[in-house]
């Protein structure tokens, strides 16, 4: 019974942003009624316009703003850098010289918020690891492999052309 | 214009012309001679020697940031990046995908079928779709040849390189790949990317996943930001997540009805085993770096704690894209 009503949470849960996510749009473009391009169009919005996400269908997000809600294709805005994130910024930049000209340009490796991964002079000075390739070797799958763990997790093959029209 | 230029200018056209034609006989010679295919004329280099120079690109990758200590995760990793790698046109390449122990979000596809793949960025996947996109991303670099191009034109200019490559052709694959595994330190041209994320999202959804995978992972690092540490070499070696966006939107939206909605599996987690990956060393800093480091030197969080208060830095838009 409790692993019913957890499931079931679960699933609301999953089925609703766990925070209003606030967008920018990117281009002017229309806001359409259903996420179809073929469907009535409600609005055109501006660059700049800003709304509150409330759902995703593939490429679409269903989107609220000034009083209107409809389906836009997500290439056409962008979501808004997380406050936490952009007072960790600000407080890399360090100095008050720092908030007046922006963040100092991250050229050195010390300055930065902590996660440091590879950076250019790693991979410069890199030398050859045989013993990890190796493993790498040994982690290989082979095509039949795949396709079985594909088929699997219900996977199936589709024939799509490439978008600069070439060949498969 | 006086009749003596003339004269010199269509003799320097003479001999440009003859020059280019000697030039083309003797590559299409070697090339014939030797019996190379159609893409070895673009490249210079055969499919054998291509994988030679990536398996010591990828060994070098390795040797900087070696692979999550989770065999589990690895084999997994290789079975959806196989059976992606499956829908393009190289399928026969000896396919080898890895997630590498660095905490920076990238991503990085040595020729001949070598595609790597940050802890970082991994960790802030939420499905198999968006996983099959970055892979997509990366085969796309793979079978388009695009880093092995872009050695090859820096490397392959000097006389001495063209030498080499007649006559000795270790020496040749030596100069191609240069120090380290620099040629991802440089990155590709902006219009390598934008096809790669083209290749991506088809090869995604030839495979069955939703086509979607990879704009979401590129909204992801749009909405981090470029002063975001864990970004910084991939915001230098690629174009701006948002352009990216844009470009793709171009591509997509008159195309958007060929595309299945297609399916979005969970995503295997690194197993809780495995510790966090831990911050590369930074490297000796010399001359102006050094005075660079020591101005900014401000207090690092310790390798694999959680970026500061009210950052989930695996979970940015995961309410929206999120399972």
């Amino acid at each position: 019974m409790f692993k019913f009503w957890g499931a079931l949470i679960t699933a609301a849960l999953a089925a609703m942003p766990a925070a209003a996510e606030q967008v920018v749009v990117e281009r002017d473009t229309a806001l359409y009624a259903e996420p179809r391009l073929e469907s009535a169009q409600v609005a055109q919005l501006k660059k700049g316009a800003d709304g509150e996400v409330i759902g995703k269908s593939g490429a679409w997000l269903n989107l609220k703003l000034q009083g209107v809600s409809g389906w836009l294709l997500s290439f056409n805005v962008r979501f808004q850098v997380k406050q936490a994130e952009a007072a960790e910024s600000a407080k890399e930049s360090g100095s008050a010289l720092g908030r007046l000209f922006g963040p100092r340009r991250s050229v050195n490796v010390t300055s930065t918020i902590g996660i440091r991964g590879l950076e250019e002079d790693d991979l410069r000075q890199a030398s050859f690891s045989a013993e990890q390739m190796r493993q790498l070797e040994q982690y290989a799958a082979t095509r039949e492999a795949a396709a079985e763990r594909a088929h699997a997790a219900g996977l199936a093959a589709e024939r799509v052309e490439y978008l600069d029209g070439r060949p498969q | 214009m006086n009749l003596r230029l003339k004269i010199w200018l269509g003799a320097a056209a003479a001999v440009a012309v003859l020059g280019v034609a000697s030039a083309a006989s003797i590559d299409l010679g070697r090339i014939f001679d030797v019996g190379r295919d159609l893409a070895t004329a673009a490249t210079g280099l055969d499919e054998k020697e291509e994988i030679a120079v990536g398996r010591e690109i990828a060994g070098r990758v390795l040797g900087a940031a070696p692979l999550v200590a989770d065999a589990e995760l690895q084999s997994y990793v290789n079975r959806v990046g196989r059976w992606v790698a499956q829908q393009a046109e190289r399928p026969d390449l000896p396919w080898r995908f890895g997630v590498i122990d660095s905490p920076g979000i990238n991503a990085f596809a040595a020729p001949g079928g070598y595609v790597l793949i940050t802890r970082g960025l991994y960790e802030i996947l939420d499905n198999e779709a968006q996983l099959a996109g970055v892979l997509g991303h990366e085969i796309g670099h793979i079978v388009r040849r695009h880093h092995i191009t872009v050695m090859q034109k820096s490397a392959a200019v000097s006389a001495g390189a063209r030498l080499a490559q007649r006559d000795n052709r270790a020496q040749f694959i030596n100069n191609l790949i240069g120090t380290g595994a620099e040629v991802f330190a440089r990155g590709l041209d902006k219009s390598a990317e934008y096809e790669a994320d083209r290749i991506g999202i088809v090869l995604a959804a030839r495979a069955g996943y939703s086509p979607y995978g990879l704009i979401e992972v590129l909204h992801k690092l749009a909405a981090r930001g470029a002063s975001d540490a864990s970004l910084a070499l991939l915001f230098k070696t690629h174009p701006q997540p948002g352009e990216r966006l844009s470009q793709l939107g171009d591509a997509l939206t008159p195309r958007m009805g060929q595309f299945p909605a297609g399916r979005e599996p969970g995503i295997r987690q690194v197993s809780a085993d495995v510790p966090p990956p831990a911050a590369q060393q930074p490297v000796p800093a010399q001359g102006a770096r050094a005075l660079q480091q020591d101005e900014g030197a401000a207090p690092a969080v310790r390798p694999g704690q959680k970026g500061g208060i009210g950052v989930d830095p695996g979970g940015i838009l995961r309410g929206i894209f999120g399972r």
